[in-house]
């Protein structure tokens, strides 16, 4: 058998080869609009992930180095969903995202862009990072929540201290609210609603 | 032999490899507040922004190219967003849908040098002229052609029917949080708008955007017995100043510039609310305008959790950003020149009279003047419900001093 002759068996056998693959792709599930489920999403935890405990300088203190500024305490907290495909095929998650309370406060929102795959099946999970920001959500609770806070008889710099202070203890109520996941299946789109309380 | 082996690995490549010709996706940046100081409008604005890109991609993308939508959330944190601006650049946005001031003003000087498009939900005047900020855009009727209009609605409609009219001159005054750029924006062009009309012009009354008690404020505003009192803050203060003056029975009418004037405010103000008139240059979410079912089912997909009754006008507020975005896109790549300046010249500035839908009056850019709208859409609430008022065209009602004297505060 000649060189050529070798090569050409070689790209047939490899044509073949990547035909049956193809043809095993065929055979599994196939998502349509009647059978695409939408995934569960479900709130497994929630982690105070970084914390710097409670502080609030006003621009009129001068900064050791650097700008002053009304700076207050960020804090971070870590959610952790889980998200479980019930369908026979993979579906890609490309969006997460929803809205976070302090009691009956919607203080931040959040939002997950990064994409990933979950296997037939199978359950991923989805690791969500929140910064709050202890000046702006003070900001935020003066600007739109002042009625609220004078009806709970508290301003807005003891409000957003309790809340930064007592948050690993579980001292108040923390809601997901208004979820959204978008996931994709080819070309179909489904979207999940959630919401939980923590602590449960 | 060597070509027949070229030729079978050609084949291989051919059926196997990824079309060559698949159209390259366009990036654009947004900013949002999510948590921050005005998160409560800018978290339906960002998702408002989100389901317009959506609808875009859906309806075929820019000249069938998909937009790829890099959504960032800066907090309102003006040192967050002058390092996520890199971030944009480095994904090679070819523009960027903005929020309110803070970002807005911070970036203005970057966006000019870099010749990179930039529309935003922040109104002021001052950004119309392209002499002094020719990157920075939006989809809107300016806050003092707004200011203008309804100063000019308020005369038209409702003075002729005052008891006092063609006894005296009409009486204005201005509420709002005088220390504030932002608020402060349109208020020297409703003064020149009161004074050609031959209004008399009380004393500023000094209210804070963070106030819940304006009642000081409105005792004095009763020393100058005003017929009509113009609001230029955001919702929370503004309901407080219609409470109060209610309470106090002011005996004032109220006009309120779009920041204002939201359904929050019904909500916030009750029937003190009840008869305000104000400036809105989109429909509220709901009402029966070109496009409004495309609106409604993008948030219904896509933001299932929240319910048609809490959405508000700053979801039509963005998607008139995103369309008349996608629209200077489609015209620039037509053009085939989808650089900044492309952008805003073969995309922009080529806009005359373009209709929108969503309840807009007609958007027109020039090269001398980036100034959307002439006409400002007023609204009246009346049941709790805003009912469209008038529709006041300054430009053709003084096409002189549109022109030559109006652009650009």
């Amino acid at each position: 058998m000649t060189h050529c002759n070798m090569t050409t068996r070689n790209c047939v056998l490899i044509l073949i080869a990547l035909g049956f693959l193809a043809g095993c792709a065929a055979m599994a599930a196939k998502p349509t609009d009647q059978n695409f489920k939408a995934p569960a999403v479900t709130l497994d935890s929630m982690e105070v992930a970084h914390y710097w405990g409670w502080w609030y300088y006003a621009k009129a203190v001068p900064p050791t180095k650097g700008t002053a500024g009304n700076n207050g305490a960020p804090l971070d907290l870590a959610f952790i969903f889980a998200i479980e495909n019930p369908n026979p095929f993979p579906v890609m998650l490309e969006s997460l995202k929803f809205t976070v309370a302090f009691e009956d406060f919607d203080l931040n929102a959040l939002s997950s862009t990064d994409i990933q795959w979950i296997p037939p099946g199978k359950t991923n999970q989805v690791r969500v990072h929140a910064m709050f920001d202890g000046e702006q959500s003070r900001l935020k609770l003066m600007l739109v929540d002042a009625v609220k806070l004078k009806e709970k008889d508290i301003d807005a710099m003891t409000q957003i201290e309790k809340w930064w202070t007592g948050i690993s203890q579980g001292a108040f109520p923390v809601s997901v609210k208004e979820g959204a996941a978008v996931f994709k299946a080819d070309s179909l789109v489904k979207v999940s609603t959630f919401k939980a309380a923590w602590p449960r | 032999m060597k070509s027949r082996y070229f030729a079978w690995l050609w084949t291989v490549l051919i059926l196997f490899a990824p079309a060559a010709s698949e159209a390259v996706d366009i990036n654009i940046g947004a900013f949002s507040d999510l948590g921050g100081a005005t998160s409560d409008a800018g978290k339906e604005y960002a998702m408002g922004v989100a389901e317009a890109i959506h609808y875009i991609n859906d309806a075929g993308g820019i000249n069938g190219r998909t937009v790829k939508l890099f959504q960032l959330d800066y907090g309102y944190r003006i040192p967050e967003v002058l390092v996520k601006y890199s971030l944009l650049k480095q994904k090679k946005c070819v523009a960027i849908l903005g929020w309110g001031p803070g970002d807005t003003e911070a970036l203005a000087p970057a966006i000019a040098g870099d010749k990179l498009p930039y529309v935003s939900a922040y109104y002021a005047a001052h950004l119309c002229d392209p002499g002094k900020s020719p990157y920075n855009l939006f989809i809107a009727t300016d806050y003092s052609t707004q200011a203008r209009g309804l100063v000019t609605a308020w005369f038209d409609k409702k003075w002729p029917a005052k008891p006092d009219f063609g006894k005296r001159k009409p009486r204005i005054a201005c509420a709002y949080m005088t220390a504030s750029p932002f608020t402060s924006a349109s208020i020297k062009a409703a003064k020149d708008q009161a004074t050609l009309l031959g209004f008399d012009i009380g004393a500023d009354q000094d209210v804070s955007l963070f106030a819940i008690d304006t009642q000081s404020r409105i005792a004095a505003l009763k020393e100058f017995k005003p017929d009509v009192v113009l609001h230029t803050n955001t919702v929370m203060s503004v309901a407080a100043a219609l409470r109060d003056s209610d309470a106090l029975e002011l005996g004032a009418d109220h006009l309120i510039i779009s920041s204002g004037f939201t359904e929050n405010l019904v909500q916030q103000a009750g029937k003190a609310a009840e008869g305000a008139m104000g400036c809105a240059p989109w429909a509220f979410f709901g009402q029966n305008v070109k496009l409004m079912d495309k609106v409604e089912a993008y948030a219904k997909k896509y933001n299932p959790g929240i319910s048609p009754e809490n959405r508000t006008i700053h979801t039509v507020q963005a998607w008139a950003n995103v369309l008349g975005l996608a629209e200077a896109l489609k015209r620039a790549d037509k053009a085939g020149d989808l650089s900044g300046q492309g952008i805003l010249k073969k995309g922009f500035e080529t806009m005359r009279d373009f209709e929108i839908g969503l309840g807009m009056a007609p958007v027109s850019f020039s090269a001398s003047d980036h100034r959307p709208q002439s006409k400002a859409g007023i609204y009246e609430i009346r049941d709790g419900k805003f009912a469209p008022l008038d529709e006041v065209d300054l430009k053709s009602r003084w096409p002189e001093k549109w022109k030559r004297e109006w652009l650009g505060w």
